[in-house]
């Protein structure tokens, strides 16, 4: 590696400071700002990694994603050149994704939030630049009066979402609004909470084996997730398990392009997962394939999950309920029970849906019953937390202003006793709705690595409440939609720019970021922004704000660092990172000791806790909620985005140019559809207008659009999405159900 | 001996369509947005029936006998040794006879500096014993480096469906194509 880094800056870098850099700026519109000096680079202090030429910084990608890559910076004279995988993490092995390496670009965009900037009008784009005292003044002047006039800060709410992962970002903000007292925070998660749940029902945590241990794997079934996308890396142990000779199996409503690398793929109908891994439950006990031995030492519930399976379920069923043939589904239920390992990665489309968890539970079942549960290279895969056990400082560790009143929780205050104030949660995956029936009304809000007008479902509601507050203050480093409807934009640094450290919900990595540039323009890191507000506070009103003034990033990056991740790592300190990335000292197989945190200890198809939280003990199927428009609407993930992240940037433009909706091409023809026309996807909630693309990778009955922000376009998936919950979610995320934004409904027209 | 010619290998079994090795190349090199060294192409329907399922990446393709080289007025494209087609910007006048001459439209335009440019294999990481940017990118090793004299695999194919044959320019790229799953369609 060091090898390789010195060959590097001995000859290409010297080459490619002189032409790529100079082109660069003159792209960008940068070399208009030099004059300023905005961007002139300074001296950074930071541990070079080599002395002249380009120097090699650790970065890790902040993004909310599987891979969570570790990466390589290359800078020179100050400024960031290309970026790379790092070699030494097994799973990222050298290669970035197409997001990743237009990092160059996302950080020099001439598109950047480059200075505090004030709207003259809300939504207007009348835009302008003030500085950070103005823009630090005016937040801070409105959150005191909202404080006098109300008595309390009920009337001030978080939007903090995962447009950063990196374990600061998840600490600071939530650590200021602490620090000023009891507010209002919009909290659930808009990604993975039923399936989430369900797996704490079965399982009692959530934990994945290692995904590199997918290359052990006898037969993988790729439910709902669209790997070759959304996680690129985890393709070469797919890809290594079938070199071995497993079968791979992709299960999606849509002919993804994970589905067109499988052995085999099925096509069931949107929302009847359930009822295809519970005919082949029920096959697989036909057969008398179920792994008794292991059922009878490690779960809870099995003869009674056995009677439903045997009164409710038949493999004709699950056929007629899914689409799926019943010899197909008897077929692949026989071949996963007898492939030993066999293993399931569960996506997150699947659960998000009214009868989502229920779905995650039954496939949990179906590996469970096949004996498939805490073995190499089988499990039910989902996600893992394990990595994650920071001491998220300073959030955790803080309390609001003394006399702070707050949010009273009726169910929990118990009469006679001193009142017992808290903030007030809600549900972001129905944010317009809590919005509009909030008492007290929220009256400003501050929104910070999130981008909820392109986000979040009921759009238009959502612009209307929006619009209703007396301050937005929206932390970003472009003008998203979100942004376009502030008060006052603040600029926030990219990873490149500040400290970081960060792990994955997938695989086992823990990876360092130094900061490698200077911020660029005005931009600072939320650390910054969190202190600089708190002195101001507390200049204005002594007291008012908890919240340390003198706080740097790589202080607060320091300070999350405890032993348990030092001993899960094998590191002593935070600065072992340095030399690299680290992976986990963990048994790459999950529940390998049958020891599970359920109530029981065991594994249950069982779950009281289940019952607990209104759901049926066992893994019982529900069907989804009737269609109410003539078409199934599906918006998941782009590969040239996350979220609405990157699809602004130019460069990736040049391989995504536009958005569009797919369309099959029997229900294209019966609309006078062709590809390239514009269409109309409407309903009852708004419309979207795009240009259509006619294909039968979907199903007649669906249309999907990708979740996009493209610059300069009205294109928003949100605005034909509701706001419907899934089943699960309110076990683990405070109440908080998780979305069913993949089961949504609209009509087409051509325009 | 067939003397040495490097080539780009493009497995389209494997290829997963990411984007990342022309991204990876924007990355490395930095071109004016709307120039793009590297493509990865959709095959259209009737060479695999699934929509924006299969790809080729492709970027120059180094031929033995490079069109540019041939029909470029001051000499700016030199032949390296190992076959590798090298463009020097410091030469060229932009008078756009390469990019309108090479029929794999290899050569880009550069509005800004108004002179053309072109995949280099990055001989410059190759010099210094490292992979091509692309070929570093792929998750999956469908983008392969591989020295046309010695590479003795009788599936590879040189002119895939899709891929344009000029066979008198000889291009130095070698294919595999994607295979299909077995698809369930849903009934209903």
């Amino acid at each position: 590696m060091e090898k390789e880094r010195k060959l590097m800056n001995s000859s290409l870098l010297n080459e490619m400071s002189r032409r790529s850099f100079v082109k660069l700026l003159t792209a960008g519109g940068a070399a208009a700002m030099l004059h300023g000096g905005l961007l002139t680079p300074k001296a950074f202090a930071g541990p070079a990694k080599t002395a002249g030429g380009c120097k090699a910084f650790h970065s890790a990608c902040q993004r909310n994603c599987y891979d969570t890559c570790a990466m390589l910076s290359y800078v020179d004279d100050g400024v960031l050149k290309y970026v790379e995988g790092d070699k030494q993490s097994t799973f990222t092995n050298g290669g970035l994704c197409v997001k990743g390496y237009s990092y160059p670009r996302r950080v020099y965009s001439p598109d950047r939030i480059k200075y505090p900037m004030k709207q003259i009008g809300r939504g207007t784009g009348n835009w302008k630049r003030i500085s950070w005292e103005e823009a630090i003044d005016s937040i801070c002047d409105k959150i005191l009066s909202i404080k006098k006039e109300d008595g309390h800060l009920l009337g001030l709410a978080l939007d903090k979402n995962s447009g950063s992962e990196g374990i600061t970002n998840c600490a600071v903000i939530q650590g200021l609004f602490t620090g000023l007292g009891y507010t209002t925070r919009f909290e659930g998660s808009n990604c993975w909470p039923a399936g989430y749940d369900a797996q704490y029902f079965d399982f009692g945590d959530m934990v994945c084996n290692d995904p590199e241990d997918l290359a052990n794997a006898g037969y993988i079934i790729l439910w709902g997730v669209n790997p070759a996308w959304t996680s690129i890396h985890t393709m070469k142990f797919i890809y290594a398990a079938k070199e071995r000779g497993a079968k791979v199996v992709c299960i999606d409503p849509v002919l993804t392009q994970t589905a067109a690398k499988c052995d085999e793929y099925l096509a069931p109908k949107m929302g009847t997962d359930g009822a295809l891994a519970l005919g082949m439950a029920r096959h697989i006990l036909d057969l008398g394939l179920a792994d008794r031995g292991w059922v009878a030492d490690n779960a809870l519930g099995f003869p009674e999950f056995e009677q439903y399976l045997r009164e409710k379920v038949t493999v004709q069923w699950a056929a007629e309920e899914t689409g799926i043939p019943a010899e197909t589904i008897a077929r692949i239920a026989e071949e996963f029970a007898k492939a030993k390992p066999a293993t399931v990665w569960i996506g997150y489309g699947l659960q998000r849906h009214t009868n989502g968890g229920r779905a995650v539970r039954s496939i949990d079942a179906l590996v469970a019953m096949t004996g498939n549960v805490g073995k190499k290279g089988g499990g039910a895969r989902y996600g893992q937390e394990f990595t994650w056990d920071f001491e998220y400082w300073p959030k955790s560790k803080m309390s609001p202003p003394a006399g702070s009143i707050g949010f009273v929780n009726p169910a929990k205050q118990k009469p006679g006793e001193p009142t017992v104030y808290s903030n007030r949660s809600l549900n972001r995956n129905q944010a317009a709705r809590e919005m509009r029936k909030a008492d007290p009304k929220i009256r400003m809000l501050w929104v910070s690595c999130s981008n909820p007008m392109s986000q979040y479902p009921n759009r238009n509601e959502m612009e209307k409440m929006y619009r209703g507050l007396d301050m937005l203050v929206v932390v970003d480093q472009f003008f998203t939609q979100t942004a376009e409807l502030a008060d006052i934009v603040l600029p926030t640094t990219t990873q490149f720019e500040e400290w970081q450290v960060n792990v994955s919900y997938w695989h086992y990595w823990l990876a360092i970021n130094e900061q490698c540039i200077e911020p660029l323009f005005e931009a600072k890191p939320n650390t910054v922004i969190s202190a600089l507000v708190s002195k101001r506070m507390n200049e204005l009103s002594p007291g008012s704000c908890t919240y340390q003034q003198d706080l740097t990033p790589k202080e607060c990056m320091i300070r999350n660092f405890n032993d348990t991740i030092h001993k899960l790592n094998g590191i002593s300190s935070w600065e072992d990172l340095l030399k690299g990335p680290v992976k986990a000292k963990r048994n790459p197989v999950s529940w390998a000791e049958g020891k599970f945190k359920t109530p029981s200890g065991k594994y249950e198809f069982l779950s009281a806790k289940a019952a607990e939280y209104g759901h049926p003990a066992l893994p019982e199927y529900h069907s989804r909620r009737p269609n109410h428009d003539k078409f199934v609407v599906l918006t998941p993930h782009t590969k040239f985005g996350l979220h609405s992240q990157f699809i602004n940037l130019d460069w990736m433009r040049d391989f995504n140019p536009e958005p569009c909706v797919y369309i099959n091409p029997n229900s294209a023809r019966s609309k006078n559809i062709v590809s390239g026309d514009m269409v109309r996807v409407y309903n009852k909630f708004g419309e979207v207008a795009v240009k259509a693309q006619v294909t039968d990778n979907v199903p007649e009955d669906t249309l999907l659009m990708y979740e996009a922000w493209f610059k300069n376009e009205k294109f928003n998936v949100q605005n034909v999405l509701d706001d419907a919950v899934a089943d699960m979610g309110a076990y683990q995320f405070g109440g908080h159900r998780g979305p069913a934004i993949q089961e949504q409904f609209a009509n087409v027209e051509k325009m | 001996m067939m003397s040495k010619q490097l080539a780009f290998y493009v497995d389209s079994q494997k290829c997963i369509g990411c984007f990342s090795c022309a991204m990876a190349c924007k990355n490395m090199y930095h071109p004016e947005p709307g120039v793009k060294w590297r493509q990865v192409y959709p095959l259209s329907e009737d060479i695999y029936p699934h929509h924006e399922r299969a790809f080729y990446s492709l970027a120059c393709n180094h031929c033995e006998h490079p069109t540019c080289l041939e029909c470029c007025p001051v000499g700016a494209y030199t032949k390296r040794e190992d076959g590798i087609v090298v463009h020097d910007q410091d030469k060229c006048i932009g008078c756009g006879n390469c990019v309108r001459s090479c029929p794999y439209g290899a050569p880009q335009y550069n509005p800004k500096l108004k002179k053309a440019e072109k995949c280099s294999m990055c001989w410059e990481r190759i010099d210094a014993k490292l992979e091509p940017a692309c070929v570093q990118a792929c998750p999956v090793k469908a983008l392969r480096i591989i020295d046309l004299s010695e590479f003795d695999d009788a599936e590879a194919l040189h002119y895939p469906p899709g891929f344009p044959r000029f066979e008198s320019l000889n291009p130095s790229v070698r294919f595999k194509l994607p295979r299909h799953p077995h698809v369930v369609r849903r009934n209903g």
